[in-house]
């Protein structure tokens, strides 16, 4: 009886990968960001690729904080890690994020909790140029947390981000 | 502090080694280098790849824009150089963003301008990375010496730490020793305390709160028979107390348990009982302490075995007893004596004073005399006998009474001028200073003292001069002093006899004690009464010469009482009374009424208190004399009954007869409503007196004794009678008479002699007339001394013309022979 029960929901979670690798269309706009290595959802070829509007379709997260990078506090808005990770159905340990000019920094998953980090698109309501770090930007709540304002956070809080990969 | 100094460093060694800021600089220059390579590529191309270029340009600006913005870039910014190549740097970007935001043709056009503004820039880019790297080596320098400065604090917290960590161990190791020595200590206190409780000479023995014993000493072991082995352990209640104890014993032990009170612990010295393990019972002393241990409560018991003292005690006790009931049986015996020897000498005594008032031969008048004087010398022995046992016995009370002193001391001095004259020696007395006749004293005492003493200087003097002097000294501390001087011009004393004078059983030189006698303890006495009534008695002697007795007495003085009828009368005036005399033993009756008859009263008698009453209910008596010992109703019974009573002799004076003479027992007499006391045995003069004194109150005058009847006391001459013999007082009186004419004559002539001379002369016969009983013509002489005294000559010639009467009214009464007519009764 166990068995059969293990055994059946085994077979759902098996067929319910495919529809969710259906749910993540193509992307139409200028692709921002790449994500591939252990995820379960793509969309083109092994890699999920968004635009700015799939991004902006995923639950937002909006927090102020300030930064040692910029003065004052601002407001950020963005996909928070959690919500890409489900999302994507990520199945790994780690989190290759690589910038523009391939600055490469690896992020535990563990990072990626709810009122974690969250992959900004927008700084004070206006999306951010590559001058002014963008397009995208993993900014932690820094003032939330005293955990948050390490030099090893600091170090993870990569800008101008095109690319992630998920690693074991 | 120095642990926040090391948790900074150990922050800044962590920022340290992940430095991204000087990667952040040589990242500028990297992406700077990146662009202008990608530019010369781009002018030699003919197609070449804007986009990437436009996004290392972006690339780049963002870096610049990073380091003029980020706070933690700040301090490198206030670096001069630094910050004015960051401006070079930030002007070149924002004059290149047109060129670079225009359309491809047109930027292709810019390119060759751009490519000549960035290659000018470059060196200002590699001055921006590199005075980043000098900022950050002089940064890591400073922070270096920092933790340098931290690690020396550290070093020098760590060693002061270990310091204290010594200092901490030392202390430790000190106490440590300390406890293992206290230790030690207490071990050998431990043993030592062993060692003393089993050398202790009293049991020890301790339990705990519920009996159990826990230590029996070897005293113990001894006194309970129990060994100690067996002892410990056991209940203490079953061990060693006795079954009539026990109870009272658990009942105290569970009181202690349950916090109640203790009666035993903590109180001291108990004595109970104990018993042994042969189950003898026996008396101890014990004393229970109480301490709190541990184990609990604990009770440590002293135990002493006292029965040698609880024997010794008794026998003490015992002993003590049988000595006072000995000293008891003493008195006793003497008190009964008293009484038992009085009585029948009273009776001999009185059968004698009748006796000799038969007819008698001279033959046997002298044998009578030989008996009565024999007789008075027993009962004065007796006398004085208890005088010294109740003094004593302190049993010696004074009864002070309202007394002329003079009048006293000129009774003394009457009593002994006919011994004087026997003994051709002059006898007389006088005031220094002002008289102080009235005071209050123990009268029979005083008079007791002085008729010592004066009879003694008279006994001890031939041919001589006795002188009595009176002076009243006021000594501040215990006010007036009568000081009492007897002066004698005898045979004196050595000085040997002096210190033993007032010893008891002393009697003078033996040559003398024929002619003196006496039980030796007359000073004796007489030194005690003068103790008795505060006074001192000292006497001064030279033998040969004469001996000089001072006797000093507190006195009261008081006011002469007012009513003159409380002068003591003489018994030349006293009326023929209507006497009851209660006594039951007949011969004292006889002795008594026969007394009473020969003076003229009228005497009923009664035989006991009870017949007493109902008489003096029923009739009117001037006097009751009261026997105390009586069946029915004794003495003191009838006293009060009838003073209580309305009877005819409710007021009538009470004289008590008693041979008891405590004086306690006195004291109840006059308390039960008696007015004196006579002693038996009954003497002649003694009851004279007392009659005199309580009856002369009447009403009627002493005139009715009969004409001449006041003119002589004859006790005075019977006395001298019985003391001389008749032959003896023949010539005494024939002396007398010759010696009174000669001083009529005398005093007659008075013009021719000095009013002192007359006055001596006076005073000298005055004083043999007293002493013979020619009371009138004393009285006369007195006055004549008197009025010469105060010079009033008128005054004293009528004073001596009166002489001549008084004389010839005297003289035919002044017989040695007895009277046949008085005492004819």
């Amino acid at each position: 009886m166990l068995r059969h029960i293990t055994l059946a929901t085994a077979a759902l979670a098996l067929s319910a990968l495919p529809l969710l690798a259906q749910d993540l269309a193509a992307p139409e706009g200028d692709v921002i960001l790449t994500v591939s290595g252990q995820i379960a959802t793509t969309n083109v070829d092994d890699t999920a690729q968004f635009d700015l509007e799939m991004l902006e379709d995923l639950d937002a997260t909006t927090f102020e904080t300030s930064t040692i990078w910029s003065e004052g506090t601002q407001t950020f808005q963005g996909v928070s890690l959690k919500v890409l990770a489900d999302r994507l159905g990520i199945d790994g340990a780690t989190l290759r994020a690589t910038a523009i000019n391939d600055y490469a920094v690896d992020i535990p998953l563990t990072d990626a909790v709810e009122g974690g980090p969250i992959i900004a698109y927008k700084m004070d309501d206006a999306t951010m140029s590559v001058r002014d770090k963008g397009p995208l930007w993993i900014v932690y709540p820094y003032d939330s947390d005293a955990a948050y304002r390490s030099e090893v956070i600091y170090s993870r809080s990569i800008w101008q981000l095109d690319r992630i990969e998920a690693l074991d | 502090m120095l642990s926040s100094n090391v948790t900074r460093d150990l922050k800044l060694l962590n920022s340290a080694s992940s430095d991204n800021v000087q990667w952040t600089l040589s990242q500028a220059e990297v992406e700077f280098l990146e662009f202008q390579m990608h530019l010369t590529e781009s002018t030699a191309e003919p197609v070449p790849d804007l986009k990437s270029l436009r996004r290392e340009f972006d690339i780049f600006y963002s870096r610049i824009s990073t380091l003029g913005q980020a706070s933690i870039y700040a301090s490198l910014r206030d670096l001069p150089e630094f910050s004015r190549n960051l401006r070079i740097v930030q002007t070149f970007l924002n004059r290149s963003i047109s060129a670079i935001d225009a359309s491809d043709p047109d930027l292709i056009l810019a390119l060759p301008d751009l490519l000549e503004r960035t290659n000018a820039v470059r060196p200002n880019v590699r001055k921006l990375a590199n005075s980043g790297l000098n900022f950050f080596a002089l940064d890591s320098d400073h922070r270096r010496n920092s933790i340098s400065v931290t690690l020396t604090q550290l070093a020098a917290g760590v060693t002061f730490l270990m310091l204290v960590l010594v200092f901490l161990a030392a202390y430790l190791g000190r106490l440590n020793a300390q406890n293992v020595k206290r230790r030690a200590e207490a071990i050998e206190a431990g043993a030592r305390m062993n060692i003393v409780t089993d050398t202790a000479l009293d049991a020890v023995i301790v339990s705990d709160a519920q009996g159990r014993i826990l230590v029996f000493n070897a005293a113990a072991e001894q006194m309970f028979g129990h060994k100690a082995e067996d002892a410990i352990g056991s209940d203490l209640g079953q061990l060693i107390v006795p079954d009539h104890h026990l109870a009272a014993h658990e009942a105290g032990m569970r009181r202690v348990r349950t916090g109640g009170a203790r009666n035993v612990v903590g109180k001291g010295r108990v004595k109970l009982e104990a018993k042994r393990a042969n189950g003898d019972i026996f008396p101890v002393e014990f004393a229970i302490q109480a301490a709190s241990t541990d184990e609990g409560e604990i009770f440590i018991a002293f135990l002493r075995d006292i029965s040698q003292r609880v024997q010794s005690e008794r026998e003490l006790v015992v002993a003590r007893d049988r000595a006072l009931a000995g000293e008891k049986a003493k008195t006793d015996f003497l008190a009964t004596m008293s009484h038992e020897i009085r009585t029948p000498l009273n009776g001999l005594l009185g059968n004698l004073t009748l006796l000799r008032d038969t007819r008698l031969s001279a033959k046997q008048a002298r044998y009578i005399k030989n008996m009565d004087t024999s007789g008075k010398l027993l009962m004065s022995h007796i006398s004085d006998v208890l005088d010294i046992t109740k003094y004593d016995a302190g049993k010696l009370r004074l009864r002070p009474v309202v007394m002329n002193f003079s009048d006293l001391l000129q009774d003394i001095i009457d009593n002994q001028s006919g011994a004087a004259l026997a003994n051709d020696t002059t006898l007389e007395w006088g005031w220094t200073g002002a008289r102080t006749d009235w005071i209050r004293a123990d009268r029979d005492r005083i008079q007791h003292v002085l008729m010592n003493v004066i009879g003694n200087a008279v006994k001890f003097t031939r041919n001589g001069r006795v002188s009595v002097d009176t002076e009243v000294a006021n000594d501040p501390s215990v006010g007036p002093i009568l000081q009492i001087t007897v002066n004698d011009t005898g045979i004196g004393m050595d000085a040997n006899l002096q210190a033993q004078i007032f010893d008891d059983f002393m009697t003078g030189d033996s040559s003398y004690d024929r002619d003196v006698g006496g039980t030796g303890l007359g000073l004796g006495i007489a030194q005690r009464f003068v103790k008795a009534l505060g006074g001192t008695i000292t006497v001064e002697s030279e033998k040969g010469r004469g001996s000089t007795f001072a006797i000093h007495l507190p006195i009261e003085p008081v006011a002469p009482p007012t009513d003159v009828q409380d002068q003591r009368a003489t018994q030349a005036n006293v009326r023929p009374s209507d006497i009851l005399l209660v006594e039951d033993n007949e011969i004292n009756r006889v002795v008594a009424r026969e007394m009473l008859l020969s003076a003229g009263h009228k005497v009923t008698e009664a035989h006991n208190g009870q017949i007493a009453v109902d008489m003096a209910q029923a009739h009117r008596f001037d006097l009751i004399l009261m026997d105390i010992s009586m069946p029915v109703l004794d003495g003191r019974g009838a006293t009060r009954a009838i003073r209580a009573g309305t009877g005819a002799s409710a007021s009538t004076p009470i004289v008590a007869l008693t041979a008891n003479a405590m004086a306690d027992e006195q004291e109840a007499f006059l308390s039960d409503g008696m007015n004196d006391i006579l002693t038996k045995p009954l003497s002649r003069e003694g009851l004279m007196r007392v009659i005199a004194n309580q009856v002369v109150s009447g009403k009627e005058t002493p005139g009715a004794a009969g004409e001449g009847a006041g003119a002589v006391a004859f006790a005075y001459l019977d006395d001298l009678r019985d003391t001389l013999g008749v032959d003896a007082l023949a010539n005494l009186l024939a002396r007398y008479a010759a010696e009174v004419a000669e001083v009529i004559a005398y005093l007659q002539d008075h013009a021719n002699h000095s009013t002192e001379e007359i006055a001596q002369r006076a005073h000298r016969i005055a004083g043999s007339s007293a002493a013979l009983g020619a009371v009138d013509l004393r009285a006369a002489l007195i006055a004549v001394e008197t009025a010469a005294k105060s010079g009033d000559t008128a005054q004293m010639v009528q004073a001596i013309d009166r002489l001549p009467d008084v004389w010839a009214a005297t003289q035919p009464q002044m017989s040695a022979e007895r009277r046949g007519s008085t005492r004819e009764a």
